[in-house]
């Protein structure tokens, strides 16, 4: 397991130059609170066909900053997204509340006990 | 005016297991848009872990988010909160919980075929898996004393051990089974309105598998060379005759084809475990509190299983994060749907054996 | 295709593959997970099986004379046996029996009687602690303070 960190801004073209899709399989989009409205979000890959390698990029960021999509680059990203969304009640571009929770719900539930 | 229209599957349907919606754009009988709804069965289980259990009974909590696949939820977490720990399980202790995971592949799979037959219309064929699946049914509920949740793998081991008696009912009922499967193999290949059904229908392309990210049976059906038991060094799979099963032309019978030759796959490489068993300690203590962050993956009937686990070195953990096969499967799943006739919608849904109790947790 | 059609003629001769259940048994493996089961005048009531049970099924009610009383809820129960592994005296004063837990009715009150005894047993604790130490405080409260 190997952890790279990037930031929200370069996040985009950090991922861009690492995924080739025919190389590497993307896991999913994790979001972790670090506690005092700090988030930790990580993007996580594994390559095909190599054993137990598998890279994630972290990027620290807060509940208000708008975080950019990966859906143009990994089509397969929305799933994940969209969870991150519900569950940290964070703004992700393109992606909706409402996969689990009701689509006006006002609750996060995986943020930290405030 | 509008050329197309909607047609809903779901939430309740005669062709699904488990609620989950899908909004298809028809035009005229083809589907040429799809869009989904998987969270309705949605429970709080990732919240559940951190906030109400202690870290030694959350595997008790995570083998409830699903009950097909509840052995590979808790052995994912078990083998992250051992990693945390510092702890390495002897053989005996290995070999035993591949055991399980390759029979609950069997039955996992066994169902999926079933329901597949039911869906394309063979009610008979459905009746007959399901009785033959009681045979590994059986054997899991002499191993674990239970038929659905095993609660079998705890943290520093196994909780039953395996006796001779136990290994013969196995030795048994597994070459029972291997037998069966011969004849299944041949009526899912040589039946005419089976064929009908299947082949060519619900194609899934190279291409659009690597594009999302495709996983499991539904990845191997359509050539992506994709196995995490090939791609982790957890379990010794290699030295048990594990071999990679792969289709190319990614339609329901590439899909049903690949769970009925790694069914074969699974009871050979059970029938070694349990010839090969190597003598050591089932149970193990094992000290100290979780604490740092580490991944697991799992090869789970439906593909890849990953768990986060994230640890303070309190007993209630930081973080215990769950991705299923079927949620990040869905994706390549809508994918698969366009263009297809409406009419095949349950038995593609049916094929790629979706568990919506995993997706939503 | 013909095969098919042949087999499927053939079943019509065969066994029944399903059980007759109320009026044939169903045999149970051995080893089946049931009940938990308890012996009062083994137990040594370390409250160690009340910790690790996940659902939380068995709790201790503290009476005021110092003992304590074993309650346990069937229908809470999920049969993993984790509060058998942790007990120090296993088989002797907590084991898994293979009798199978009878479905709960309307008058066991399952969940309602549970949230009772649960609110029963925290209260005992709390009146217990507090009735322990009202005498040592006593105590301490003689002797000189020398942090005010």
């Amino acid at each position: 397991m190997t952890k790279i960190e990037t930031t929200l801004p370069t996040l985009l073209s950090d991922i861009e130059a690492f995924y080739k899709p025919k190389e590497w399989h993307f896991l999913s989009v994790n979001g972790i609170d670090l506690g005092e409205g700090k988030i930790e979000l990580q993007w996580i890959f594994s390559k095909y066909g190599v054993k137990d390698e598998v890279v994630i990029y972290y990027a620290l960021s807060d509940y208000e900053t708008p975080i950019p999509s990966v859906l143009a680059l990994i089509p397969s990203s929305i799933m994940g997204e969209r969870e991150i969304v519900d569950m940290f009640g964070l703004t992700v571009e393109g992606a909706q509340k409402g996969l689990y929770l009701d689509e006006d719900s006002l609750q996060h539930p995986l943020r930290g006990e405030e | 005016m509008k050329k197309t229209i909607q047609i809903p599957l779901g939430s309740q349907h005669i062709s699904l297991l488990e609620p989950i919606r899908f909004k298809f754009e028809c035009e005229n009988e083809r589907i040429i848009g799809v869009d989904a709804d998987v969270g309705f069965v949605h429970r709080g289980v990732e919240l559940a872990c951190t906030r109400s259990f202690e870290f030694k009974q959350v595997g008790y909590v995570v083998a409830r988010v699903c009950g097909l696949c509840a052995i590979t939820h808790s052995l994912s977490y078990t083998l992250a909160v051992e990693k945390l720990l510092g702890y390495v399980a002897n053989d005996r202790i290995k070999y035993l919980r591949m055991l399980m995971v390759e029979l609950d592949r069997i039955h996992s799979h066994m169902l999926c075929l079933a329901h597949t037959a039911e869906n394309a219309g063979f009610e008979a064929l459905f009746m007959q898996i399901m009785g033959d699946r009681e045979l590994v049914m059986e054997v899991q509920e002499a191993i674990s004393g239970n038929r659905v949740q095993f609660d079998y793998i705890s943290i520093g081991g196994v909780n039953r051990d395996l006796t001779s008696d136990l290994c013969d009912l196995i030795r048994k009922n597994l070459t029972i089974l291997s037998e069966k499967m011969e004849i299944l193999t041949g009526l899912f290949d040589n039946n005419w309105s089976l064929s009908l059904k299947y082949k060519g229908v619900g194609v899934l392309s190279l291409e659009d598998a690597y594009t999302y990210n495709a996983l499991g049976p539904l990845a191997r059906a359509s050539g992506l060379a994709t196995d995490v038991r090939a791609e982790t060094s957890d379990f010794p799979y290699e030295a048990l005759g594990y071999t990679m099963i792969l289709e190319s032309t990614g339609d329901i019978h590439a899909r049903n084809f690949v769970r009925l030759r790694e069914i074969v796959n699974s009871i050979t490489m059970c029938q070694n475990i349990v010839d090969n068993l190597p003598i050591g300690e089932i149970q193990e203590k094992v000290k100290g509190k979780p604490k740092g962050e580490d991944i697991i993956r799992i090869e789970a009937p439906r593909g890849e299983l990953f768990y986060l686990v994230r640890g303070n070195g309190t007993n209630m953990l930081e973080r215990v994060r769950i991705k299923t096969p079927t949620f990040s499967g869905i994706p390549a799943m809508m994918e698969v749907f366009k263009g297809s006739q409406y009419a095949d919608a349950p038995a593609i849904l049916a094929s790629f054996d979706p568990c919506m109790s995993c997706t939503a947790k | 295709m013909f095969k098919s059609i042949l087999e499927a003629f053939k079943n019509l001769f065969k066994p029944v593959r399903t059980i007759n259940y109320p009026a044939q048994e169903i045999t149970l493996p051995s080893g089946y997970r049931g009940l938990i089961e308890h012996d009062h005048e083994a137990c040594i009531y370390c409250d160690k099986c009340e910790k690790v049970c996940p659902p939380g099924a068995i709790l201790f009610f503290q009476k005021e004379s110092g003992d304590k009383e074993y309650r346990y809820n069937p229908w809470l129960c999920i049969y993993c046996g984790e509060c058998v592994r942790a007990c120090p005296k296993p088989q002797e004063a907590l084991w898994q029996s293979e009798t199978k837990q009878q479905s709960g009715v309307k008058e066991d009150s399952a969940n309602e009687g549970w949230f009772v005894w649960e609110e029963a047993c925290k209260k005992s604790r709390e009146t217990y602690a507090v009735a322990k130490k009202t005498p040592k405080s006593k105590i301490k409260s003689e002797e000189p303070l020398c942090v005010s």
